[in-house]
């Protein structure tokens, strides 16, 4: 398979970016829909009321996927000599302090 | 479909992934380059670039099975319960599965480019390391998913 000069670039951007937009649409709630668990219903955006089981966590994925891809593709466009002095490990340094950012957040339910 | 038949599915397919990003990672970290007779140097010896296609195949469907097919079940019958009990450590942590199998997600295209033939040598401690955070987060999410479903056994 022949790959773009351009998909390390893209590749570890979107590692990077993926992590970073779903930590934020994590902590603050930045779903691009809303699933109703209990009565398999879809809704736009965020929907607090009126439904009985709301799941965000779909609609944070696609919004991270999204604005990953964009971020992305942007990002391989930047010149020759740009991408070459690209760290390969920012693809798993972000994503680590991200897993970190995570226990962080969720601190609550191990502190009492 | 029953939720006991998927869940046994989305097991297997864990277990699979499990053994494979495991051998990536011990042949990574630990390589042994001579031929070995013993258990643990042939699982060093192995060629870690063979597992990259079935880990990326089982980790997405892993993935897609336990988060389209039967978390909504989990957020259904299980986690109300949970709150109601107050077991907030196992909600916490299956929290965190969550959240780090969906970061995982997002490597998943550069751990696929790093590991392609012919591998780079300036490359190595990015693969060595994009495969130890895959590993963390698969023994997170195997071990928390196994916690969770024998919750009554273990009495948390």
């Amino acid at each position: 398979m022949i790959l773009p000069r351009s998909f390390p670039v893209f590749a570890i951007t979107f590692a990077c970016a993926f992590a970073v937009l779903y930590f934020a649409a994590a902590a603050y709630n930045l779903a691009l829909f809303t699933y109703d668990a209990a009565t398999s219903e879809f809704f736009f955006l965020v929907r607090r009321t009126g439904l009985d089981l709301p799941m965000y966590w779909y609609g944070w994925i696609v919004t991270s996927a999204i604005g990953a891809s964009v971020a992305g593709v942007i990002a391989s466009f930047i010149p020759d000599q740009w991408a070459q002095r690209l760290w390969s490990g920012w693809s798993w340094a972000i994503p680590m302090v991200v897993i970190l950012a995570f226990c962080y957040l969720l601190r609550g339910y191990f502190i009492r | 479909m029953s939720t006991t038949f998927l869940l046994i599915v989305h097991g297997l397919l864990a277990v699979g992934l499990l053994g494979a990003v495991t051998h990536q990672a011990v042949s990574v970290w630990l390589p042994m380059h001579e031929p070995a007779n013993s258990f643990v140097g042939r699982i060093r010896g192995v060629s870690a670039a063979s597992y990259v296609n079935a880990i990326i195949i089982l980790y997405v469907s892993t993935a897609i099975l336990g988060g389209v097919f039967i978390y909504p079940e989990y957020r259904l019958s299980v986690r109300i319960v949970l709150e109601q009990m107050r077991l907030r450590v196992p909600v916490g942590i299956f929290d965190l599965k969550e959240h780090f199998v969906t970061v995982g997600l997002g490597i998943l295209p550069a751990y696929w480019y790093f590991w392609r033939q012919p591998l780079a040598d300036d490359h190595f401690r990015t693969r060595a390391l994009l495969t130890a955070t895959l590993a963390f987060i698969v023994w997170w999410s195997f071990l928390v998913g196994h916690i969770l479903n024998n919750m009554r056994g273990f009495g948390l």
